[in-house]
């Protein structure tokens, strides 16, 4: 039989508790207001019509939902809030692109046993720590309309931009292929670490059995890597969900490249639409509800979905 | 399948194979350069073309015959960006967040780290979801009423609105650091605790130490995060004077591209990128690392 005795904290324990508490207090707080606070009103504002160049706020006249039915609904609205979520969707495509060249360019520095492997990882990563905003502007003058190096050296006339034709239907493209060749490195580093998980006994075993190393790599590396594929897979949608400077600085804010982030922006903080905050708040909301679930995912599924030890 | 495949390896004769090896390795590897090559050539195609621009001409940027290198190496771009930008403010005010966020909130940070790896807090684990909840708000649900509370308080236009968040501590700094923290020995403490150090003595004079290269490797990631933010920056900063690097060179940007004016566009990402790309190249050892732990554990 066991007791369950209910100790009493001694004061020592008493005195610790509370030091640790006070330890993590700031970042308690800074959650509180930063986040939890903030969230909240974004919250309240989408159930609400705020003016802000007024500052007045008033309650909506047609239902609760107001806002969130203008975003679907509207014809001034819906048109820019629907392409922004299409356009954000598009743009995911790089990633899983970007990760198959990452894959690649890994296994080839694997399988080649390349001399100077140190070398490319390090020219390979360096568009993940540049600036996005200097990374969009040069490939925004590569990709110029006119005299862009893309179009002069390839002998084309595609208005990747859209500059003179005043559309841009290849500007969602451009930013694909952009991204897609700058996103490599860090695929590439993430899965050369996955790599090194991987029990350098499965391949001496598979050896005695003369498996060929391309063999090797799809039988053997390529399941136990699965959880770096599910990672990347991931944490590329959350911060493809989340960009910006696409469309503010590459696309200098064409709504064919529009990102929803992007839509919020211009209505509730740039922007002079009337009712521009509260909607902005409602398409935040939805944004953020998005982002959590794929998060929840995440967390409940990873163990089921993928190889782990 | 297997079977036979095995049996045919096992009947070619040893020097046969061993040389067939050795011919699909060669193979393989000139593949993997050539690959690798040209991989890397049109990623670090940009950053030579935002440099060799810089020093062309304005006509020149414009032409429609490509020309790789410029003519004659100009640097009237850099003067005419220096004469008409206020690009040290730019560094300055970019630099003012850097020391004092990464400062107050690296302490801030390790701080936390500590008590949650070391130290006995009362429903620790409740804390710890509940910090890393954050985590998943994206920062768009946030920024609307964090712009209307800045304004309120007449922050906007000033550093102030960028600087505070960074007061309370990056949550994915503390993450990191409380794994790395739980593979230190708790005897250390154990032993200090006997001797009656406080907490807040175990923290600065033991595991301060310990901890110095893991919280090095995060700073650098913070600065090179800090000097690269776009987003809430160019909410918040209107005037040239005020703001910071990124979006002075957005500014850069919008104020030149009209007028077809490459090379000062160019110049201006030039100096904005290349301190981190030197950061980046004398620490790479850093990254690499401690991206291979953040990145497996996460």
């Amino acid at each position: 039989m066991q007791f369950t005795v209910k100790q009493k904290r001694s004061p020592l324990e008493k005195r610790e508790n509370i030091i640790a508490f006070l330890f993590i207090l700031l970042p308690i707080i800074g959650f509180c207001v930063f986040t939890i606070g903030s969230m909240a009103f974004t919250f309240v504002f989408s159930f609400t019509s705020f003016n802000k160049l007024t500052g007045e706020i008033t309650p909506l006249k047609n239902g609760l939902f107001e806002n969130y039915k203008t975003l679907f609904t509207s014809v001034s609205h819906s048109k820019f809030f629907i392409g922004s979520i299409k356009n954000t969707v598009i743009l995911l495509l790089s990633i899983p692109l970007s990760m198959m060249m990452g894959l690649i360019t890994a296994g080839l520095l694997k399988l080649g046993e390349v001399k100077g492997a140190k070398i490319f990882q390090i020219l390979y990563y360096v568009p993940t720590v540049s600036s996005a905003v200097a990374l969009n502007i040069v490939w925004r003058y590569i990709f110029n309309d006119e005299f862009g190096i893309i179009n002069t050296v390839l002998g084309l006339d595609i208005h990747w931009l859209g500059g003179g034709t005043g559309n841009g239907k290849y500007l969602r493209s451009a930013i694909i292929i952009k991204n897609s060749i700058n996103g490599i490195g860090s695929a590439m580093i993430m899965y050369l670490a996955g790599m090194l998980n991987v029990p350098k006994d499965y391949y001496e075993a598979a050896d005695i059995d003369g498996a060929s190393k391309f063999r090797q790599f799809f039988s053997i590396t390529l399941p136990l890597i699965t959880p770096m594929t599910f990672y990347l897979l991931i944490t590329g949608l959350i911060g493809g969900l989340q960009s910006y400077a696409d469309s503010q600085v590459f696309a200098a804010g064409n709504s064919n490249a529009q990102t929803i982030v992007h839509f919020i922006w211009s209505r509730g903080i740039g922007g002079s639409a009337k009712n521009g905050y509260g909607l902005a708040a409602s398409a935040s909301i939805l944004l953020a509800t998005a982002i959590m679930i794929i998060t929840v995912i995440q967390f409940k599924f990873s163990d089921k979905w993928v190889y782990e030890e | 399948m297997e079977n036979n495949e095995m049996i045919a390896l096992n009947v070619t004769p040893k020097s046969k194979q061993v040389d067939r090896e050795k011919a699909i390795r060669t193979v393989i590897r000139v593949i993997t350069y050539v690959m690798l090559t040209i991989g890397a050539i049109i990623l670090v195609f940009p950053y030579l073309w935002m440099v060799l621009t810089s020093f062309k001409t304005q006509p020149e940027s414009i032409s429609l015959t490509l020309k790789l290198f410029p003519e004659k190496f100009v640097t009237a771009a850099y003067s005419e960006l220096w004469a008409k930008v206020p690009f040290l403010s730019g560094v300055k005010n970019t630099l003012i967040i850097e020391f004092s966020v990464i400062i107050v909130g690296t302490f801030v940070s390790t701080m936390a780290a500590f008590s949650f790896a070391k130290l006995k807090l009362r429903h620790k684990n409740f804390w710890l979801l509940f910090l890393m909840s954050g985590m998943m708000v994206p920062y768009a649900a946030l920024m609307l009423p964090q712009y209307r509370a800045f304004q309120a308080l007449n922050m906007t236009n000033t550093l102030w609105p960028l600087i505070l968040p960074g007061f309370f501590g990056n949550i994915s700094m503390m993450f990191f650091l409380i794994q790395y923290m739980k593979g230190i020995s708790n005897s250390f403490f154990e032993a200090a605790k006997i001797d009656g150090a406080s907490e807040m003595k175990q923290f600065l004079v033991i595991m301060l130490p310990l901890v110095k290269t893991a919280i090095a490797a995060q700073v650098i990631f913070w600065f090179i995060g800090i000097w690269n933010d776009f987003f809430a920056p160019e909410i918040y900063l209107d005037d040239k004077e005020k703001m910071t690097l990124q979006p002075l060179l957005q500014r850069i940007n919008t104020d030149n591209s009209g007028g077809g004016n490459y090379p000062v566009i160019m110049a201006g990402a030039v100096l904005a990128s290349i301190p981190m790309m030197v950061i980046y190249i004398t620490c790479q050892k850093f990254f690499i690392e401690s991206l291979a732990i953040s990145g497996v554990k996460g």
